[in-house]
């Protein structure tokens, strides 16, 4: 049953890293490297990790001893996790920018919400490394840390791409649902994990069987929705009433440069003859305001008595 | 299609928050919980393992 077992732990792990290099090819193949980039990024760096993890189990430790092995093998697989897992960031945060890019004012103000959220996430990662509880594992505990928050901001993301996806233009056979729903499911297996982690102390486990069919299915979704043909983006028709239309409409006059307006102090010398001689003109017709003298044409300098260059 | 499509990101979201509330139960018990969903086994021991964390059985 071990044999067994261990040879489809194998098995699994070369075909994870051949999904991967699929997935990278299909990247590439169907020109959507500059949209995708974190993606490819995320499946070179699994290639890569799984390929050295195979290499070590299978090189190191007949030469080296299991012991040995195992050290190599587990300072690997930690730093390529904390590596994937700000990776990963990365993907949501391309996932998100892409998938608001109809709405500039929702993309813009999502994107400042997201970087807080993200640099949150870290500090509290690295904060709760430093206690000390987590005596002599500072790293490991970090990653632990930005792993769950990373985890649970990809969940936020793909529930707003799920039951937003109308107003965005989408259909689940978009590109940006699919991989909005693989890194879903690797969240959420990634918690199952970490909470499964502690009452299964063996790296020889038939666990890691579930585990390794589920990473090989999601590479396996992500190959499919590059594979097939992606169906254009919707025209988004949203009522008047739309709370996306009208939060993106506030949205985009934020972000916009302010006008400056002069509320008092100011002398008529700074105005030029011609702008002094239409306000005369227009407080001359200025009906009475309640409780405010209505100003008199005196008040302003007739422009004849006046230079331009002094004005200026 | 919706409403299966739905469902299931929603029962992915709430096993997410379920799990979440186990881990500390679980990181108390153990000093490694750094995970990923690979093929790969996960370590699960501390490093210098006397066995290798059972490394030579898989």
């Amino acid at each position: 049953m071990r044999l067994v077992s261990g040879n489809l732990v194998r098995l699994l792990g070369y075909t994870e890293v051949f999904l991967c290099i699929v997935g990278l090819g299909l990247l590439v193949a169907r020109k959507q490297w500059r949209d995708y980039s974190w993606l490819g990024t995320f499946l070179g760096i699994r290639a890569g990790s799984s390929l050295l993890l195979i290499g070590i189990h299978q090189i190191v430790s007949p030469l080296f001893g299991a012991r040995a092995a195992y050290n190599y093998y587990a300072c690997v697989y930690w730093a390529t996790a904390a590596i994937e897992s700000v990776v990963t960031l990365m993907i949501v945060y391309s996932v998100f920018k892409l998938a608001m890019a109809p709405l500039k004012g929702l993309q813009t103000l999502g994107m400042l919400v997201f970087k807080w959220a993200a640099g949150i996430s870290v500090a509290v990662a690295l904060g709760n490394a430093f206690t000390p509880n987590s005596a002599g594992s500072y790293l490991l505990t970090a990653i632990s840390q930005l792993q769950r928050t990373q985890s649970i901001l990809t969940l936020c993301l793909l529930l707003f791409v799920t039951f937003a996806i109308r107003p965005m233009g989408l259909s689940y056979s978009s590109r940006i649902f699919g991989v909005g729903l693989g890194l879903g499911i690797m969240s959420t297996t990634d918690l199952v994990q970490s909470a499964w982690t502690a009452y299964h102390q063996s790296i020889n486990s038939t666990y890691n069987l579930i585990f390794g069919v589920v990473s090989c299915s999601i590479f396996m979704l992500w190959n499919v929705y590059f594979a097939l043909p992606e169906p254009k983006r919707r025209i988004i028709v949203l009522p008047t009433t739309s709370p996306f239309l009208r939060w993106n409409q506030i949205s985009q006059a934020l972000g916009d440069e302010p006008g400056f307006v002069a509320v008092g102090g100011v002398p008529p010398e700074v105005f030029a003859p011609a702008e002094l001689e239409i306000m005369r003109r227009a407080s001359a017709k200025m009906p009475a305001a309640a409780g405010f003298p209505m100003p008199k044409v005196t008040d302003f300098p007739a422009s004849a008595k006046r230079a331009a260059s002094s004005a200026i | 299609m919706k409403t299966i499509v739905r469902s299931f990101v929603v029962v992915l979201a709430l096993t997410g928050a379920i799990a979440t509330t186990a881990i500390p139960a679980a990181s108390a018990k153990t000093s490694v919980s750094a995970v990923k969903t690979s093929a790969m086994p996960q370590p699960r021991c501390p490093l210098n393992s006397p066995d290798g964390c059972g490394m030579n059985q898989w």
